[in-house]
């Protein structure tokens, strides 16, 4: 579904990915792991087409699309979906306001009909409970006053109402506790479908213990320098990266 | 045309049609009339040099020939003696050229008193809709009396019909007497060939409380002045504004707040969303004089400035004079949150909507602000549709 082939990209005239091959293929979890600086972010950031990157060289193909051809809300109604490491704020822009606008910008790029408002009400209060988040913070503007978990709850309620059919986590268990790590996790497995695809950007293994990834990656100084299964997130949690350092 | 051509056409304006003017005027405004007659042609257009106007080119706005359309019988107020004795007494008619103007051309004077202790359970709404097959020019007074403990809300909405250019001069003078409180809603949406000078002066005695809300959905030059006297021990006011600007549109809003008694409050918050070529002025001065000790005031103005064209001058200024108060002011001049605007796309919204999203939101800010809470949904759903029109429209694609 996915397809990476030598990818390069800089951030102000700095090259940070320097030859990214990845494959994901449908229903496949991945889980991308290194240290602060690899370039983990950034690749996430390609892949949703943040205008500070600039793709220099290589390709990515997602379901057999041009991605880089794309723009930002194209890539997001194809099914791209980033859980923020740092999630904004937008004080002044409601919660229900802005997915309502986000579902049925979706909906419009499908060819469908906008949801009524009882329709999106309805979807709004059965994918809350999903990460069982309050009430109160779909009412409130968007993210602001959220704590740093409600703002990664926020993330995946978020996932949950546009059902994408590749989830980018990055970090999503940075600034969780056990239990909201717990809850975001396990309500990720919830919405998760045969057919939805993830790549999961972690320095722990206990978000891993509950998403199960299928293939792990080590990504060091833009490149990925090791590929493997389940097995190689726990020998980095043993033993670190250092073993990957040339 | 310089400043004294334009300040000449209209006193020859005035002397050719004195006669007419007083007689379908009310005695109260003709009494005045000399004094402002006098003023002005001392006085004149305010220039660029005066510091109260150096953002906004007055003689410009007032230099197309205007029809000026008189009324022929006189509308004589009830209250006959309390407008006669009030009258002109708040606007500085001798020290302003365009409160000497308004004075000096004024027919007409809505005034709405309320006596002691008497609560309105409905706002008043005054609309003036604009519709003319000639360019009109309008110079309106109003008068709103509370005495004491009185509580009235007036809203005033100005439309126009497309395709004609309006010019406006309103003074509104307004007393609010010992624990009285009004609220003042004044709501623009015309457009870009409306001209217009709102001067608002009000007087709070002990006690009483002023709130004042200019809301600049769309017009074309858009001057509001409001100078409020805190006069009385423990008096209130609360200056709010939001001017949505597109086009070659310029909003200029000029305040004063003069804490002139003790332990008085007041509060400013002004926002402006300033798109494609339009410009944008804010002024507010906060005097505390010397005996105005125990003063709380706060002063803020944020703008959004969205292209490389679109200008905003911002001035808040705090004067000093007592020792024991608590007075901030500041103001912020930015651009759309990147961050946020990313947010947005990535969620799967058009760059547009995001855009529009963000710059409802910001000016939007200040209806969290308003007492009068059926304004607010009012408010909110047409500055979203002022947005929205302006988004879908061709000249911001």
């Amino acid at each position: 579904m996915l397809e990476i082939r030598n990818l390069h990209a800089s951030i102000g005239g700095k090259e940070i990915l320097k030859g990214i091959d990845l494959s994901v293929g449908e229903g496949e979890i991945h889980a991308l792991m290194g240290l602060n600086g690899a370039g983990k972010s950034t690749l996430s950031y390609v892949l949703v087409g943040h205008p500070a990157y600039e793709v220099t060289e290589g390709s990515i193909t997602f379901r057999g699309k041009d991605l880089l051809q794309l723009s930002p809300d194209e890539r997001s109604h194809e099914g791209i979906f980033l859980s923020f490491q740092q999630p904004v704020e937008i004080p002044g822009v409601p919660m229900t306001k802005f997915m309502q606008a986000a579902i049925n910008a979706k909906r419009k790029y499908e060819g469908k009909e906008p949801l009524s408002a009882a329709e999106f009400l309805k979807l709004m209060r059965e994918r809350r409970k999903i990460v069982e988040l309050d009430n109160k913070l779909t009412t409130r503007s968007v993210n602001e006053g959220f704590s740093g978990g409600e703002k990664k709850r926020n993330e995946i309620f978020q996932m949950a109402m546009l059902e994408p059919r590749l989830a980018i986590l990055d970090e999503t268990d940075s600034g969780l506790d056990v239990d909201a790590l717990r809850i975001v996790a396990e309500g990720f497995n919830r919405l998760r479908t045969p057919e939805t695809s993830a790549i999961v950007i972690t320095h722990y293994q206990r978000l891993l213990d509950y998403l199960k990834p299928d293939f792990v990656h080590v990504l060091i100084d833009g490149r990925i320098v090791k590929s493997g299964g389940p097995e190689l997130a726990a020998e980095i949690e043993n033993r670190g990266f250092e073993q990957f350092l040339v | 045309m310089s400043h004294m051509e334009a300040t000449a056409q209209y006193i020859r304006l005035f002397e050719s049609e004195r006669e007419r003017i007083d007689v379908g005027a009310p005695a109260a405004l003709n009494a005045l009339r000399d004094k402002a007659a006098d003023a002005f042609r001392r006085l004149g257009f305010p220039s660029k040099h005066v510091e109260r106007y150096k953002y906004t080119d007055v003689a410009a706005a007032f230099a197309p020939d205007y029809g000026l359309k008189l009324a022929t019988q006189p509308a004589e107020p009830t209250d006959f003696e309390l407008v006669s004795k009030l009258y002109g007494t708040l606007a500085p008619l001798e020290a302003d050229g365009i409160a000497a103007l308004n004075t000096m051309l004024a027919q007409d004077i809505v005034v709405v008193r309320v006596p002691a202790g008497i609560k309105k359970d409905h706002p008043m709404q005054i609309t003036n809709n604009w519709r003319s097959t000639l360019p009109l020019m309008q110079n309106r007074r109003l008068m709103i009396v509370a005495e004491a403990g009185a509580e009235v809300q007036v809203i005033l909405t100005d439309k126009a019909e497309a395709g004609q250019d309006y010019l406006t001069t309103q003074v509104t003078e307004i007393f609010v007497g010992e624990g009285a409180r009004v609220e003042f809603y004044d709501i623009e949406d015309t457009h870009e060939r409306c001209h217009r000078f709102h001067q608002t002066f009000a007087q709070v005695a002990t006690g009483g409380s002023f709130t004042h809300a200019a809301f600049t959905l769309a017009s074309g030059l858009s001057r509001n002045q409001t100078d409020v006297t805190l006069a009385g021990e423990g008096a209130t006011a609360s200056l709010l504004g939001s001017a949505i600007m597109a086009g070659h549109q310029h909003v200029d809003n000029n305040t004063l707040i003069d804490h002139q008694a003790p332990a008085c409050t007041s509060r400013e918050l002004y926002k402006y969303v300033a798109d494609q070529q339009s410009s944008g002025a804010f002024a507010g001065r906060v005097l505390v004089r010397e005996d105005a000790e125990k003063t709380d005031s706060i002063e803020r103005n944020a703008n959004l400035v969205c292209t490389e064209e679109a200008r905003m001058w911002t001035q808040p200024m705090l004067e000093i004079y007592a020792d024991d108060v608590q007075c901030s002011h500041g103001s912020t001049v930015g651009q759309i949150n990147a961050d946020a605007l990313f947010y947005m796309l990535q969620r799967g919204l058009s760059e547009a909507e995001a855009r529009m999203l963000l710059k409802q939101a910001f000016a939007s800010e200040v209806l969290d602000e308003l007492p009068l809470e059926p304004l607010r949904l009012r408010l909110a759903a047409l500055i979203e549709k002022r947005f929205r029109n302006c988004e879908n429209c061709k000249l911001c694609k």
